[in-house]
């Protein structure tokens, strides 16, 4: 009796101590919004990823499949308008994101939301230790996510997820069996989000992916579009059952990166071998610059205002609207 | 308000007495059995009051996970004597660099004037339109591309040690480079190099003395930098760049490892904002892979 009033009591004092210690690991405040820096990937979080292009994918035979069935009409199908918007669709996007912190009574942080550009639901993640469903649960939009720290890591991981496109623009899918390993890290203003995706259907190993946003207290980029619009894009496909896409190998942009910026099929095509080092030595063999940027060389400048490019040089005279170059000659004048 | 009075005598009592019972079980652990209190622990009839000395020693136990972080948040040496003893991750090893982003600009020279993405200023774009590879390699310039700043985007593989108990060093194949992460007090100011001089700094969360998870980061800070490219077709910084890196290493439940970079390029001369990415590398057990390839000022 009197072993168990001493374990009783020491159980008490450790809770008391506990209570009065506070917390061994301070949880980072991740609340607040976050700009976007457009400093990787530019044409995919902007303009949109040129039809063709599956540099940097560790596709499968499937996938790469897939994507090339992809045709740029086909988002206009009202059963697909929502594709895009997978729950970690925020890295590929080309504006903001907001966190934000749900609590319980007594402070807790039950839950951490992320809202971003063109999700389809807000992301929740849940902090409370709850467990992720069965299998055979309901898929939703945003999937289900659970998180913990380690140390100011925020490690998150999302399973449940829809079948979707993971890239903007060019149709490469990611499967209802994706999961996603993520980490979310800030210090000072500076966000860092990797997210690592597994696909057993359309990938071949991990697609990794990491960003940077940085702290704007002022929200300047303005609402979030988080919600997932369906409307009738194409009036001639309503109710046709129409569904726009390439037959295999009839694809006219399969090779565009090939004509455009000669690189190797096999490298625009996806395959996982071309996302290390040791590819150059294939590539040095087989490609040789092309002449000229082509398309989108100066987005920085195009995006962020006209004094930045000038005349003579290529940004100013490849990519500004012709009204907007003379404008802008005559001012430099 | 009587019965709310007696609650707070209750906790105080309660309190107190759970303090000196934690007393006796730290002094016996941390000091020894022959330190144990020649009496038993018995709260009823111990007194409800604690010693100074008893006060004291609560206040240090209670916020030991509160003195780790305060303490090591400040940084870099702790109270040890290295960096290398003091160090929260472990980032040694080969790491390879996972080209999942801007592979067009990463793994081959793009062409000429293909700026896209780098917040150049108006100086920065004309210096980028005279890029002329020619002529870097006539002055013996082709490695321009493989400073510090553009480096860590490359194709690489890197090789991280400890050179001594302060000092971290990279190695790449790309380009055969070297570059020191100093702990501690500052390298002495040298010639300009493509490397710079790097001031290293450990940022630690967690840990304490009850045996709790430690975690943390490495933060670097170069400058002294020699004037180079951010991308391989002639993206300029200049020698008053500054590159500021956060070292996270993050563990999947299968064992793998990445290593995440995010930088921070500042140059007053060609950006007209600072440049910011997050770069990946995975962690090779198999080093078979390194493959050192000297500068090359066109591929």
């Amino acid at each position: 009796m009197r072993r168990e009033i001493l374990i009783g009591r020491l159980i008490g004092c450790i809770s008391l101590l506990t209570v009065v210690s506070g917390p061994a690991f301070a949880q980072v405040e991740l609340g607040g919004t976050y700009a976007i820096r457009m400093h990787e990937d530019y044409i995919e979080r902007g303009p949109g990823s040129f039809l063709g292009d599956f540099t940097g994918m560790p596709l499968s035979d499937e996938g790469r499949a897939k994507a090339l069935r992809y045709s740029s009409s086909l988002p206009s199908t009202i059963e697909r308008q929502c594709l895009a918007q997978s729950p970690w669709v925020g890295l590929y996007r080309p504006l903001a994101l907001r966190i934000w912190s749900e609590v319980d009574e007594s402070g807790r942080v039950v839950a951490w939301v992320m809202a971003g550009d063109y999700l389809r639901d807000h992301v929740r993640i849940w902090m409370d230790g709850r467990p992720h469903p069965s299998a055979n649960a309901w898929h939703s939009p945003s999937g289900f996510t659970t998180g913990h720290w380690e140390g100011d890591t925020l490690v998150a991981r999302t399973t449940h997820v829809k079948t979707a496109w993971i890239r903007r623009g060019v149709g490469i899918p990611g499967s209802d069996q994706s999961t996603f390993t993520v980490f979310i890290t800030r210090r000072e203003n500076l966000l860092t989000i990797m997210t690592v995706q597994e696909d057993p259907i359309y990938l071949t190993e991990p697609h990794v992916v990491s960003r940077v946003w940085e702290f704007d207290p002022r929200a300047s980029q303005g609402p979030l579009r988080d919600t997932c619009n369906v409307g009738v894009e194409i009036p001639s496909l309503e109710d046709t059952g129409e569904v726009p896409h390439y037959l295999p190998g009839q694809n006219p942009e399969e090779d565009f990166m090939v004509r455009i910026y000669n690189i190797p099929k096999e490298a625009a095509m996806g395959y996982a071998q071309t996302l290390y080092p040791e590819y150059r030595k294939t590539l040095r063999s087989v490609y040789k610059p092309p002449e000229s940027c082509g398309r989108y060389c100066c987005g920085w400048i195009e995006r962020q205002g006209l004094p930045g490019a000038a005349p003579g040089l290529t940004c100013n005279d490849g990519n500004l609207p012709p009204a907007l170059r003379k404008t802008l000659t005559a001012t430099e004048r | 308000m009587g019965r709310i009075f007696s609650s707070v005598i209750a906790w105080d009592r309660y309190a107190a007495r759970c303090a000196n019972f934690v007393l006796d079980v730290t002094r016996i652990a941390v000091l020894g059995a022959r330190s144990a209190p020649k009496r038993h622990w018995r709260p009823a009839k111990r007194s409800a009051v604690m010693s100074m000395g008893g006060v004291a020693w609560l206040a240090f136990v209670a916020s030991l996970p509160a003195i780790d972080v305060a303490a090591q948040t400040r940084g870099a040496r702790g109270g040890t004597a290295s960096a290398r003893a003091d160090a929260p991750i472990d980032l040694t090893g080969q790491w390879v660099a996972i080209i999942s982003e801007d592979w067009r600009w990463r793994m081959i020279t793009p062409p000429k004037g293909d700026i896209v993405s780098i917040p150049l200023s108006l100086q920065g774009q004309q210096s980028a339109e005279a890029w002329d590879p020619a002529r870097d390699e006539a002055a013996g310039e082709q490695c321009k591309a493989y400073g510090a700043p553009g480096l860590m985007r490359g194709p690489i593989r890197m090789r991280i040690s400890w050179q001594d108990d302060n000092t971290l060093k990279l190695e790449t194949d790309y380009g055969i480079q070297t570059r020191l992460l100093r702990f501690g007090a500052a390298a002495p100011p040298g010639p300009r190099s493509w490397q710079g001089a790097t001031s290293a700094q450990w940022i630690v969360r967690g840990g304490g003395g009850r045996g709790a998870p430690r975690y943390g980061s490495l933060k670097t800070i170069t400058s002294n930098l020699r004037p180079g490219y951010l991308r391989k077709n002639g993206v300029p910084y200049s020698e008053r760049a500054l590159f500021t890196e956060h070292w996270d290493v993050h563990s999947l439940p299968n064992g793998d490892k990445y290593l995440v970079n995010t930088n921070v390029v500042e140059d007053p001369v060609y950006l007209q904002a600072p440049f910011q990415t997050a770069i990946h590398y995975k962690l090779e057990r198999d080093s078979s892979k390194w493959d050192p390839t000297p500068c090359d000022a066109r591929f």
